[in-house]
């Protein structure tokens, strides 16, 4: 048990710590997932790259810092720019979701092509996965992809794809065998975003923000160059992309801060030496504390390349409702105050709690709900059967 | 950055575990529970072989001479066995206080018997204070208070307590029984009727309140990982049930209702090993965090026990609620860890105090 990080990486750590000090005036102002490619946002994503605190593991080649894959120095990079309350660059789904599958899965031309421009920030990406009939079961995705000559023809639509308007282009999941068993007739396909055929229509959320966008294809041709793998090859492409971790104790700190940005709400409003509230308090304490220490076993597991255990598949599952159940406290102790929605005045922090109690509602929906996480942890995690297929009788309503 | 078990730590937990399973099967648990006296001798000799009753207890007296972090793997598969052992009093608590005492003759005189598994030590919490040499009133729930050789009793106020080592046949100590929902592990309330106190029965242990308050702490942490092995234990007995039992012409455990019960127990419980781990480490390291972590973490780990028990008890449907089902062993095990120093929100009070300024 030592829970240090030893010589070479504390001293990579004041490396860090010394950039920051350095360089930290030139950051855009903290956010974590800037999606937008604004001058000062891309300057800073390309001093972050050539530093090697961005893109650390994409190859040199390709525009990368080229460094090989360390856990604990990602870990330090995160800890030491949260320190600093500065921003760790653009983590838009191009970055942190495409270069990886392209890295595993492109052809050559394609890597040169779009790897460092999106790295750099100069390219956007959005994600074509869901649709309004194809949320959590993605596989039966309906949008098609016909190959005609030397172009595929996309029909079809997607949903809850973020920064489409932004976006320069579309990394996208479509059915191009149609005559093929579910999971083996879907490619996996980039798209332009400035074709013509696409009609996006915006998705206001109950926070107000209008993140998500609805996404038409009517006819969209693009070239069969643009396919990543082989046809059919789709889904294992685009669910090695959805495997992709977070950074699982960078998630833990996040919990921590927001636990004690709750405490410092409590304390504001005078309910800190309040029983019930301490009470309260002390149970999200206890969860945080076990999820950290939890985050920590798990990268000790990653770290010396044990198997995946089933404990690593409550993360998500843990992590998004303790988010909201702090946000839920922060808000009972504002009493009346705690409905102050952004924009208005005698909203405290702005609004944030609001948001963030809903945001992370978002979150326990989107990516894998809660219930599909408990049906992956009694299947993956207990051993215990899969649902038996719905007959097509009185079970479903088509 | 290590943050889990050794080889050796792994290896021992495994070992007992396999141990327990063959050793201590349920009809074993069961055929102590229904006993008079509650107590198994050769299970503690055979407790003692396992480097279990000595695990606390310093080598040149005797023990193995381990940590925290270790005493909690061994928690936790007594836990899972319900195994009729106070093992939070017994190879926790007493050696602790017994250990820390200045006296040589009072330690190798018990440590090495306890460590053999000769000899059974409990403690007696909150005792009265010593009145002209006299102990006169009484005190409850103490553990093994049946069947105790001797008892380390903590006189007067935690804050300035006067420990004496008294042995089971002292004039005036007198013991009655008090039964509790766990006849696993049996308590009693012990009388001092004038019972006589000196220099020869005191133990002198320095800082005695901040050692008292450490060795409770222990005797927390122990009881958080007992009952995640009944916690642990429990689910896993639920889960195989659910793969066997079919109504509606299926197994039950492919009902979602079923899994999510489940997946949901699951959940709750793996986070509680990793905070019982860092709890019992900053304990063996003296860390600034080791008292509040452990009043956390036992009102967190018995919370998630009893919820997780309680679920899966009905997973068995209406033979979970049975005597002969198995899951009221582990229902109970954790409704005394519980209420047992500190139930959640008491201790939950202690942990807003050290780990948040009003």
């Amino acid at each position: 048990m030592d829970l240090s990080y030893g010589p070479k990486y504390e001293a990579f750590r004041e490396e860090v710590r010394a950039f920051l000090e350095g360089e930290k005036h030139n950051a855009p102002s903290a956010s974590i997932g800037l999606s937008e490619g604004s001058g000062q946002v891309r300057d800073w994503q390309k001093k972050l790259v050539e530093h090697g605190y961005a893109s650390r593991t994409v190859p040199r080649d390709y525009g990368g810092f080229g460094a090989a894959p360390d856990l604990l120095e990602n870990i330090i990079i995160d800890e030491e720019f949260r320190r600093a309350g500065a921003s760790r660059g653009m983590a838009n789904q191009g970055i942190s979701m495409f270069v990886p599958t392209l890295l595993q899965y492109g052809s050559e031309e394609q890597k040169r092509r779009y790897i460092g421009p999106t790295i750099r920030g100069e390219m956007i990406w959005c994600q074509g996965y869901s649709e309004p009939g194809s949320g959590s079961d993605l596989a039966s995705l309906k949008t098609s992809a016909v190959l005609d000559g030397d172009e595929f023809v996309i029909n079809g639509q997607k949903i809850w794809t973020s920064t489409a308007r932004e976006a320069q282009m579309m990394f996208a999941l479509v059915r191009t065998e149609p005559d093929a068993p579910k999971h083996e007739g879907i490619s996996y396909l980039l798209v332009d975003m400035k074709s013509p055929g696409i009609t996006i229509r915006p998705l206001v959320m109950m926070t107000g923000q209008a993140g998500f966008n609805e996404v038409f294809f009517d006819n969209v041709r693009v070239p069969r160059e643009n396919l990543i793998g082989r046809r059919g090859q789709g889904w294992e492409v685009g669910k090695a992309t959805l495997i992709h971790e977070r950074n699982m104790l960078g998630a833990a700190d996040l919990t921590e801060s927001t636990y004690l940005g709750c405490v410092d709400v409590l304390r504001e409003f005078g309910v800190l030496d309040h029983g019930v509230y301490r009470d309260r308090l002390m149970k999200l304490a206890a969860r945080t504390q076990a999820m950290k220490y939890h985050s920590m076993r798990m990268l000790t597991d990653r770290l010396k390349k044990r198997p995946p255990n089933a404990a690593a598949l409550i993360m998500k599952l843990n992590g998004c409702q303790l988010n909201h159940d702090i946000a839920k406290l922060a808000i009972d102790a504002m009493e009346e105050v705690g409905t102050l929605k952004r924009g208005s005045r005698h909203a405290r922090a702005d609004g944030a709690w609001q948001i963030g109690y809903m945001f992370q509602l978002g979150l326990i929906i989107g990516g894998g709900t809660a219930q599909i996480q408990k049906n992956i942890i009694s299947e993956i995690g207990l051993g215990m059967p899969r649902e038996p297929k719905a007959g097509t009788g009185t079970l479903s309503r088509r | 950055m290590d943050f889990g078990l050794s080889d050796d730590q792994s290896m021992f937990q495994q070992s007992l575990r396999g141990f327990l399973a063959e050793r201590v099967p349920t009809e074993r648990v069961r055929a102590v529970m229904e006993s008079a006296s509650g107590h198994d001798a050769a299970l503690i000799r055979q407790l003692a072989d396992q480097g279990v009753t000595g695990i606390l207890i310093p080598e040149e007296y005797g023990g193995t001479g381990l940590g925290l972090l270790d005493a909690a793997l061994a928690a936790e598969e007594l836990g899972r066995a319900a195994a009729p052992f106070s093992f939070h009093t017994a190879a926790v608590l007493a050696p602790l206080l017994l250990a820390a005492s200045a006296s040589d003759k009072a330690k190798s005189e018990w440590l090495p018997r306890i460590a053999e598994g000769k000899s059974l030590v409990s403690v007696i919490l909150g005792a009265p204070r010593v009145n002209g040499g006299r102990l006169r009133g009484s005190s409850m729930f103490v553990a093994d208070a049946n069947v105790a050789d001797a008892f380390v009793v903590v006189c007067g106020d935690e804050s300035s307590p006067e420990f004496h080592l008294i042995a089971r046949g002292a004039t005036g100590l007198r013991v009655e029984p008090l039964a509790t929902v766990d006849d696993t592990r049996r308590v009693g309330e012990v009388f001092f009727e004038d019972v006589a106190v000196d220099a020869s029965t005191r133990l002198e242990i320095t800082d005695g309140a901040a050692m008292l308050a450490r060795a409770i702490d222990a005797a927390r942490v122990a009881l958080a990982a007992d009952a995640l092995g009944a916690a642990e234990r429990s689910l896993e007995e639920a889960v195989k049930y659910a793969l066997t039992r079919e109504q509606f012409g299926r197994v039950i455990g492919s009902f979602q209702a079923v899994k999510h019960m489940c997946a949901e127990v699951f959940a709750e419980v793996e986070p509680v090993r990793s905070l019982l781990w860092y709890a019992a480490f900053a304990w063996d390291e003296q860390k600034e965090d080791a008292r509040a972590f452990a009043a956390l973490l036992k009102s967190h780990a018995t919370e998630v026990a009893t919820e997780a028990t309680t679920t899966c008890v009905q997973v068995y449907g209406g033979m979970g609620f049975t005597y002969e089902c198995d899951m009221q062993l582990w229902f109970k095990r954790a409704g005394y860890d519980r209420q047992m120093f500190g139930s959640p929100t008491r201790l939950r009070e202690i942990a807003a105090d050290l780990m948040t300024a009003a």
